[in-house]
């Protein structure tokens, strides 16, 4: 016993801890090394399916954007990111309020693994100089959400006025599209009664001056998707999306 | 000394703990995003011209450049002992229950209206100065779900409070 704290005491002992805390980090990396090792061997030697992620926002049966990895596995992705909303009027043509335009919003897995997705959805107002009006209301926008309640869940933790966060509770599968979460989108013509009045008295005149609070604002909808593997689902889930899911015969839940 | 021991063991166990955090990351995902929208134009001007002649008034709207589109109605009134006549030769005028002739076409940003002619009759010789109004209104196109237009002359404006709108 006397003989350890002597060495325990001793320089021998720093320059044994830290050789020791050497040998641990190369082992912890020697996993990582090994496997990179069996990866590249089978590559040679047969034909290798590769497990790659990919991801599609689909609009009126058109993809509009995607990221999907590469198959050749050099690390890089086929990326695309187009537009919302780019057909919903004829060129010239200006927004009707009230009218409801088709809006049909789904997701398709484009990678080689199933995968579990959820959605997030923004909309807003933007003033002239592109700055978000937080005092106009993000409701006036009517995106008619469906499929609720069964296929797509609602995150009601993470759902603002603004942003609605949707999970698809199916596993995706490889080259399969989801159901609708959205069918259509209207504007409420309620943003046309909407006004700011100011008074102005000059002499024996008063002058009332109306002014509409939606006049030159814009509107904007805004989805994001995300998807991660099927494999460890809920680990991979909260790793990755921060959030608590069960997955119980490939049906997810919200905790 | 025995703290340096300390101290470079917890920077082992730490090193160790660093290096396992990649594979704690290690899961496929991937994303897509996209966003669009379109400005919205609200608000109108509309301006009544009258032209007279032949004791007939020939009344027209004109709708400013940039106003959104918009119904228009017109009412004219005088006192009782004259009669008016309207009449429109386009045929784009008809009278509704309430006094007004209302305008069947949408007149968009920088149209006018046909004319409606307003006849005063049964004017007698000895008639001093009278005279005869007339009062217009517009109210923007509305547009049910399937995109049909129709005049809704009951809307209000709301100048309340704009937090949370229609919520």
């Amino acid at each position: 016993m006397g003989k350890i704290k002597e060495f325990i005491k001793s320089p021998k002992a720093t320059v044994v801890s830290f050789a020791l805390a050497m040998v641990l980090l190369l082992l912890s990396s020697i996993g990582g090394a090994r496997a990179a090792l069996t990866y590249y061997s089978d590559n040679y030697t047969s034909r290798v399916q590769m497990d790659n992620i990919g991801v599609t926002l689909v609009e009126n049966g058109k993809d509009v954007s995607n990221r999907d990895y590469k198959s050749a596995s050099d690390g890089t992705w086929d990326e695309n990111t187009g537009a919302l909303l780019a057909g919903m009027l004829a060129k010239g043509e200006t927004v009707k309020l009230g009218k409801r335009y088709p809006e049909e919003l789904r997701v398709k897995n484009s990678g080689t693994i199933n995968q579990y997705v959820r959605v997030n959805v923004y909309r807003y107002w933007l003033d002239k100089d592109g700055e978000k009006q937080r005092g106009l209301s993000p409701s006036l926008i009517d995106l008619n959400f469906v499929n609720i309640g069964s296929d797509w869940l609602v995150d009601e933790e993470s759902s603002t006025a603004e942003r609605t966060v949707l999970y698809y509770s199916k596993l995706l599968e490889s080259g399969k599209e989801s159901s609708l979460f959205a069918d259509s989108l209207a504007i409420d013509s309620m943003i046309g009664t909407k006004v700011t009045q100011t008074t102005q008295k000059e002499g024996k005149y008063t002058t009332i001056t109306t002014t509409f609070d939606y006049d030159g604002v814009k509107f904007c909808v805004e989805a994001r998707v995300d998807a991660v593997q099927d494999h460890n689902a809920e680990d991979a889930i909260w790793s990755a999306w921060g959030r608590r899911v069960q997955v119980k015969d490939g049906i997810l839940s919200l905790k | 000394m025995k703290k340096k021991s300390i101290f470079v063991a917890a920077f082992a166990a730490a090193m160790v703990a660093a290096a396992s955090v990649g594979s704690a990351w290690a899961y496929f995902t991937t994303y897509a995003e996209a966003q669009g929208g379109y400005t919205i134009s609200l608000g109108d001007e509309t301006r009544v011209e009258e032209e007279f002649s032949d004791w007939t008034k020939h009344i027209a709207v004109t709708s400013a450049e940039g106003s959104e589109p918009t119904y228009i109605r017109v009412k004219a009134f005088t006192g009782s002992q004259y009669q008016l006549v309207f009449s429109d030769k386009a045929g784009k005028w008809s009278p509704g229950d309430d006094g007004y002739y209302y305008y069947g076409d949408i007149v968009e940003g920088g149209q006018t209206t046909e004319p409606l002619d307003v006849k005063i009759e049964n004017i007698p010789e000895d008639a001093g100065e009278f005279n005869v109004v007339v009062v217009h209104e517009s109210t923007p196109v509305q547009y049910d779900e399937a995109g049909e237009p129709y005049a809704d002359w009951s809307i209000k404006l709301d100048s309340g409070n704009m937090e949370g709108g229609a919520e």
